[in-house]
């Protein structure tokens, strides 16, 4: 995984890349997210539209960057769900925990 | 054979034997200056007795010498006295150099003074007297040169009645002189030990004080004895207290000098036997040579023979040790193969190293080899250390505590440039701002042994200076440099052994930890009269993450399913299910309602474990009563209810995965079941089987495959399933745990039969 990142009306936009499969891609994004809880940055959304495939451990990463991000006040969403992804979030029962969205845009706007 | 014969053989052979002792120690580090002094100490200690036998000897006339060469062998014994400077030289470099700070370091011969001056008065008198006369016969003959030589002889003249007067009293002047080089000898002995830290050195020195106490009691005797009783002890008693003096001293320091170094005791007793005994007969046959050859000279030189036999006999003297050199390689050649050097050291310690495969050991061997071999005070070991990525000062009997060295440090990136052992001071650009170096100065390192594998820095040894002071010699350097590549080599033989114990180690616990595992799982599918169940789980690894169980329930018409998969794999994945099964089992006994099991389960985990560890899982308990099947979905894998026509339902109701996210709720929910319908539960290292293409076998497949063939035996349906996997995926098993459970409902309307 690669992990881009930018600032969209002060709302932090992750962009990873490729596969989430854990391992050092956990440290990565951990990393990034308490780069800007750090800088008081608590409002991310993540785009998962370069994710191609995401296994459990990956499933995880994002479990625990929502968790670190709520324990600091903050909140993540998640933008450009892929079906694969949905349907992990379905059967998971995890969406009624993230929130997603169709697009940044409209990400970044259910922040206002 | 008479008394004096025997006696005259005994100091011929104990004098041999000193003597060549000293050329054995000198010989083994001539650079080192105390072995020199040591050699010398030991050389001189064995001319004395020579020369008194060889004097007592010719006075009987054996050899046919003449009254003048009698005298002169016998006066040359004297120059066993210069054994006393040398004995203060050696306890002024001994256990420590006092004359390491000292600019003129030459002084040290200055000592040799008195003892040189009563030999040349002994030797030379009788010549300077016949000058003295002839002097004042010319100058009484008047003429042109009594101006110039009548002052000249009055000086002379005056110069040999105080010689004279000298050498009247030599006896008690020089032997006072001599007994008190034994007491400064011995003062500086003393103070040394004191100093000395070294329990090595330490113990060597009380040896050599042991020595120079019972020495000086016997000379003391010796010289007082003939002083106070000029007439009552015969000389021969004197001359025996003496020598016995000498030798018991020599002996001592033999004993200490021998130890101290790494020369092996029995080996240097040994060779100094086969040369002494070797060399009295080619000794014999060298003074008989060079008798004849004086008798040469003697028509030469005329009258002048007495003095030149002086220089002849000196001369023959300085020709000894080019002469010993080659008797002692003649019989090196001949009788001993082990040579007590350098080479003895590496081959010694390569022999060592080889087989030590533990590294402390190995560690200690190194040491000790440094600390006897080459004397060095204190070596620190600062090695990589491959499982955490550093260095460090390894702690040691020096060194208190392992210290570790930044990754940045200047003094380490300056040894990382290091091909060869290197003086610590020579590494002054790299002292500013480093730790590493702050330490090594504390410590008083004075080289650095640099330990390089073929394309990095295994580490470094630091070592401080040698005992008592002493520099590196070039040949330590040399010796350093070939032992440096046989550490490496051992260090890496021994890290790599290490190595392959611990993952030996580790595969051990693993399959003890699959045993428990296994164990954990049921044995085999209870056998209920209501349903035919069939299980299978394969795990990628050793251990897995996935999990069934069948749970007996207090209401033995029911009984509780539970199909899980943790997130991850391997052991983290396996003690989550470890923690899951026990769990589960608690709350199912407990009779909690499902809904309350799944939440207490999923706080327990979640207070256990960090976020991004979980565990998707399924939960259901059939009653064969009413034929109802009561569930909790936990984030898995839809189980597959094919109903005896086919139709299939998803057993989906529930709530998000365990151990996720605190104060989850879950409901539960309800199927009734009929006979031949037939329920499917999978982990997703079934569904996620791939081809070569990277797609996927899927949930679908799976399904339109259990559909077609469901009224099969459920484990038919797991073997043909398993095929038809491999045929699409032809690395399966699987790289995820793979679980698949079978329950075929065959209650007959509550009758038992299967």
């Amino acid at each position: 995984m690669r992990l881009a990142d930018r600032e969209q009306d002060g709302i932090v936009i992750l962009e990873p890349k490729g596969k989430i499969m854990g391992g050092p891609d956990a440290t990565l994004l951990h990393d990034k997210l308490y780069e800007y809880i750090d800088q008081g940055k608590k409002k991310v959304v993540v785009d998962l539209s370069k994710v191609d495939w995401m296994n459990s451990t990956g499933l995880g990463i994002l479990i625990s960057g929502y968790t670190t991000l709520r324990n600091n006040e903050g909140i993540l969403k998640l933008a450009n769900v892929t079906d694969k992804i949905q349907s992990l979030l379905t059967i998971t029962k995890l969406v009624s925990v993230f929130e997603a969205f169709d697009s940044i845009e409209d990400a970044v706007a259910s922040f206002k | 054979m008479n008394a004096d014969l025997i006696k005259n053989l005994l100091f011929l052979v104990t004098g041999g034997f000193l003597v060549f002792l000293g050329i054995t120690v000198t010989r083994d580090n001539f650079t080192s200056r105390v072995n020199r002094i040591t050699g010398g100490l030991l050389f001189l200690a064995g001319l004395g007795p020579i020369f008194a036998a060889l004097g007592s000897i010719m006075a009987q006339d054996a050899l046919g010498a003449t009254p003048i060469e009698r005298t002169t062998l016998y006066s040359f014994y004297l120059v066993w006295e210069l054994f006393f400077p040398t004995l203060v030289a050696f306890s002024l470099l001994f256990p420590y150099n006092r004359l390491r700070n000292f600019k003129r370091p030459t002084v040290i011969y200055l000592l040799l003074v008195p003892q040189v001056m009563h030999l040349v008065l002994m030797l030379a008198f009788g010549d300077i007297a016949n000058f003295s006369d002839s002097l004042e016969a010319r100058a009484e003959e008047g003429g042109i040169f009594s101006i110039v030589l009548g002052p000249l002889a009055y000086v002379v003249s005056r110069v040999t009645l105080l010689l004279g007067f000298l050498r009247a009293y030599a006896e008690p002047v020089f032997g006072t002189i001599n007994l008190l080089y034994i007491a400064v000898a011995f003062y500086f002995l003393e103070t040394g030990r004191r100093r000395q830290t070294n329990p090595r050195l330490t113990a060597q020195t009380n040896t050599v004080i042991r020595g120079l106490r019972l020495a000086a009691v016997l000379f003391a005797l010796s010289y007082l004895g003939s002083q106070i009783f000029p007439n009552e002890i015969p000389d021969a008693l004197i001359t025996f207290l003496r020598f016995a003096a000498l030798m018991t001293l020599a002996s001592f320091f033999a004993l200490a000098i021998v130890r101290r170094q790494f020369l092996d005791v029995r080996l240097v007793f040994r060779q100094s036997l086969i040369y002494t005994l070797t060399s009295v007969i080619l000794v014999g046959v060298y003074i008989i040579l060079s008798l004849r050859a004086e008798q040469f000279l003697a028509p030469i030189f005329g009258e002048r023979a007495q003095t030149v036999s002086y220089f002849f006999i000196v001369f023959i003297l300085l020709l000894f040790p080019t002469f010993s050199n080659w008797i002692d390689n003649i019989i090196r050649s001949m009788f001993v193969r082990t040579r007590t050097d350098y080479r003895n050291i590496m081959e010694r310690f390569s022999r060592q190293v080889i087989s030590i495969f533990d590294s402390l050991k190995l560690r200690q061997t190194i040491e000790e080899t440094l600390k006897t071999a080459l004397l060095v005070d204190h070596v620190y070991f600062v090695l990589y250390d491959d499982s955490v990525g550093e260095y460090a000062i390894l702690q040691s009997d020096d060194y208190p505590r392992r210290t570790v060295i930044n990754r940045d440090d200047m003094m380490l990136r300056g040894i990382n440039l290091l091909d060869k052992p290197t003086p610590f001071a020579s590494l002054r650009e790299y002292v500013e701002g480093s730790a590493l170096a702050a330490i090594l100065k504390e410590q008083r390192v004075r080289l650095i042994l640099p330990l390089k594998d073929a394309q990095h820095l295994v580490g470094f040894l630091a070592l401080t200076s040698k005992a008592a002071g002493y520099r590196y010699t070039p040949e330590d350097y040399n010796v350093l440099r070939v032992l440096s590549n046989q550490m490496v080599t051992a260090l890496t033989n021994a890290r790599l052994y290490a190595d392959s114990l611990e993952k030996i180690r580790l595969e051990e616990e693993m399959s003890m930890a699959r045993q428990i595992q296994l164990d954990l799982l049921p044995e085999r599918p209870p056998d209920l009269p209501c349903a035919m169940i069939c299980a299978e789980s394969t795990p990628s690894r050793t251990v897995g993450g996935d999990f069934y169980d069948f749970i007996p329930m207090a209401d033995e018409n029911r009984v509780g399913v539970v199909i899980a998969d943790a997130s991850g794999k391997g052991m983290p994945a396996a003690l989550l299910i470890a923690q899951i099964q026990a769990i589960i089992r608690s709350e199912v006994n407990n009779g909690n309602p499902i809904p309350e099991i799944m939440k207490n389960m999923n706080q327990q985990i979640h207070k256990s474990t960090s976020a991004e560890k979980y565990v998707t899982l399924f939960y259901g308990e059939y009653d064969r009563e009413d034929n109802a099947f009561h569930y909790a979905n936990a984030g898995h894998n839809y189980p597959i209810l094919v109903r005896a026509n086919g139709q299939v339902e998803h057993l989906d109701q529930g709530g998000p995965i365990i151990g996720a996210l605190p104060g989850m709720d879950y409901k539960s929910a309800a199927v009734q079941l009929q006979d031949d319908d037939l329920l499917f539960l999978f982990t997703d290292g079934l569904s996620e089987a791939m081809d070569a293409d990277g797609k996927e076998y899927g949930e679908d497949r799976i399904q339109e495959f259990v559909v077609k063939q469901r009224t099969m035996e459920p484990a038919a349906i797991i073997d043909a399933l398993k095929r038809d996997v491999q045929s699409f995926d032809p690395s399966y098993p699987p790289q995820d745990d793979t679980t698949m459970v079978i329950l075929k409902v065959n209650n007959m309307g509550g009758m038992n039969e299967t």
